[in-house]
């Protein structure tokens, strides 16, 4: 019998054992209001074990806890694979592996025929209908990273400032002087720019999970899961597919990465900025 | 209601029914009134468990202002709509909403002109959502292979009712409408079944959307996947969608989801039946 079934049960049996007692003592021994009470806490119970039919992974916890949040588990999401081409994830006694493939695919509607968006509705759908394993596929909007950009236009910006305080310490001629301010105020107008305008990138991409009993088990199924998927993608679209690796593949799971730190945190500057102007 | 749900229910509907049967016991007078207003009580709070849990269970939780951490350095909020991360002092709220999109991208019978026209439309429409939208959100689609033969046979049996059917309607006094409205189901059905005989594989497919929110404060961030979750059901009202806010335990796998999918279609069905 599984978790859920077991839980269910035991809450069903403590439901009518309470239930039981309130009707079955006699007056005598149990006055009215301590039947209440214990029918009570019976309906309660069964209540419980209907919600455990859906919820049995946080009735436990939050019975066991009595605290706030209630830790369902303290272990991390996920981890990569030593080869940083998978998504490791622990579930019970078995390991599970998901491949990400991207989806190449970068034609745009307006340069389309009729008869084009409807081929390309319909290869969009036979795609979805090679899937045999559970398979997600996805097109995500996510905020451009800026931060080696952000990097490249600060340093230049500090190496400007201090090639203009140089020059006016050194008496240096009037133009050249000038061509330093020049150039500062370009990189802080492209600084202010970059900022302010939020840029954003569209992505494919499917995802597959295989299951083992060993990591490596369930990360070579996945893979060869992924090579299928890579086939039916190409031959659906006529592209080249990829797994996606490395820092690729966590813009894919992590809203860190969908919305880069620096490149948020120069945003919230700017309009921090803004506001007390 | 699938198999588990019923046993569910009529399980849990045997401690209320007993309570009922034995009214007398629980003191008399007042007591009584009580016990029937108790029993009524759980009888509802069952009742609407089983068709809406994704709205009785949150608005516990919220009651007793009790989060969840699925994982480390995530937390679902007591409103079970949000996940929430972390990270150098900035926020993440991530929420996903439904949108079934089946009728632009699954075609199982010959498409009507409408439908047909829907679907031209459809990758213009897209393209115009994605540019206008203005902050991050994903699209998914999961689907699962279905028991081919299941399906055939399920589809055979349907295609054999409304033959059935169509030979009834034919003897009616009126049967013209009738007749063209079952041919045009019969025809639906057969072109499923001629498909499934061209190789293409039966499918379930869930479909939805995820957007994430940044803020300075938790707040600010679940006050801006409020305001993004609004802007999407606008935005996508070009194509005509349902599109809801999924809360409760649906939340909770689709947030499993981004790690590992279930490793097969029956997994996924028990996951999802209530808000899709």
């Amino acid at each position: 019998m599984n978790q859920k079934a077991v839980t269910f049960v035991m809450l069903l049996i403590a439901s009518f054992a309470f239930v039981g007692i309130a009707a079955a003592t006699p007056v005598s021994l149990l006055p009215g209001y301590g039947k209440i009470v214990l029918l009570l806490i019976g309906l309660a119970l069964d209540f419980l074990a209907f919600t455990s039919r859906y919820y049995s992974y946080l009735l436990g916890p939050m019975i066991r806890q009595r605290s706030r949040p209630v830790v369902l588990s303290k272990e991390n999401a996920y981890w990569l694979s030593p080869s940083s081409d998978s998504v490791m994830k622990k579930d019970g006694a078995t390991f599970v592996s998901t491949v990400y493939v991207s989806i190449p695919v970068y034609s745009s509607a307006t340069e389309m025929s009729d008869e084009q968006k409807l081929n390309f509705v319909n290869q969009v759908s036979r795609l979805v209908s090679t899937a045999k394993d559970p398979t997600r596929f996805t097109t995500q909007l996510y905020v451009m990273n800026k931060d080696a950009a952000i990097q490249t236009i600060r340093a230049a910006m500090n190496e400007t400032e201090t090639e203009e305080a140089r020059l006016m310490q050194t008496n240096a001629k009037q133009s050249e002087v000038e061509r330093a301010k020049g150039k500062s105020s370009m990189w802080r107008g492209m600084m202010d720019n970059i900022s302010t305008v939020t840029s954003y990138e569209l992505f494919s991409y499917a995802c597959i999970s295989a299951t083992g009993v060993k990591e490596f088990e369930a990360s070579s199924i996945a893979q060869q899961k992924a090579k299928e998927l890579m086939a039916s993608i190409g031959a659906t679209f006529g592209v080249s597919p990829s797994i996606v690796t490395g820092t690729e593949l966590l813009k894919l799971v992590e809203p860190e990465y969908l919305i880069p730190v620096s490149t948020m945190h120069e945003k919230i500057n700017k309009d921090i900025q803004e506001e007390v102007i | 209601m699938d198999r588990d749900g019923a046993i569910y229910l009529l399980f849990s509907l045997v401690v209320p029914i007993i309570v009922f049967a034995a009214l007398s016991s629980f003191g008399g007078g007042v007591y009584t009134l009580i016990a029937v207003a108790l029993n009524l009580i759980t009888l509802l709070l069952i009742v609407g468990m089983n068709w809406a849990d994704f709205i009785i269970f949150p608005f516990i939780t919220s009651l007793l202002g009790v989060s969840f951490q699925p994982a480390a350095n995530y937390k679902i909020t007591k409103q079970q709509n949000a996940v929430v991360k972390e990270v150098n002092g900035l926020y993440y709220a991530t929420g996903y909403l439904t949108a079934n999109l089946y009728s632009y991208t699954f075609k199982a019978e010959s498409a009507e002109e409408d439908d047909q026209y829907k679907m031209i439309a459809a990758p213009e429409t897209w393209e115009r959502i994605v540019s206008n939208i203005g902050f991050p959100m994903k699209f998914h689609v999961v689907a699962a292979g279905l028991d081919i033969q299941k399906v055939r046979d399920d589809l055979e049996g349907r295609r054999g009712y409304q033959e059935f059917q169509l030979a009834r309607a034919m003897q009616g006094s009126n049967p013209e409408v009738a007749v063209t409205d079952i041919q045009r189901k019969i025809n639906m059905v057969q072109a499923k079944i001629d498909r499934i005989a061209q190789g293409e594989r039966p499918i379930a497919a869930l479909m939805y959307i995820e957007t994430s929110a940044v803020g300075i404060s938790e707040k600010e961030a679940l006050d801006g996947l409020g305001f993004q979750a609004d802007q999407i059901k606008v935005t996508f009202s070009s194509m005509d969608l349902s599109i809801n806010r999924i809360a409760g335990r649906e939340l909770y796998y689709l947030f499993r989801y981004n790690f590992a999918l279930p490793s097969h279609y029956g997994e996924m069905a028990q996951s999802f039946d209530t808000q899709g």
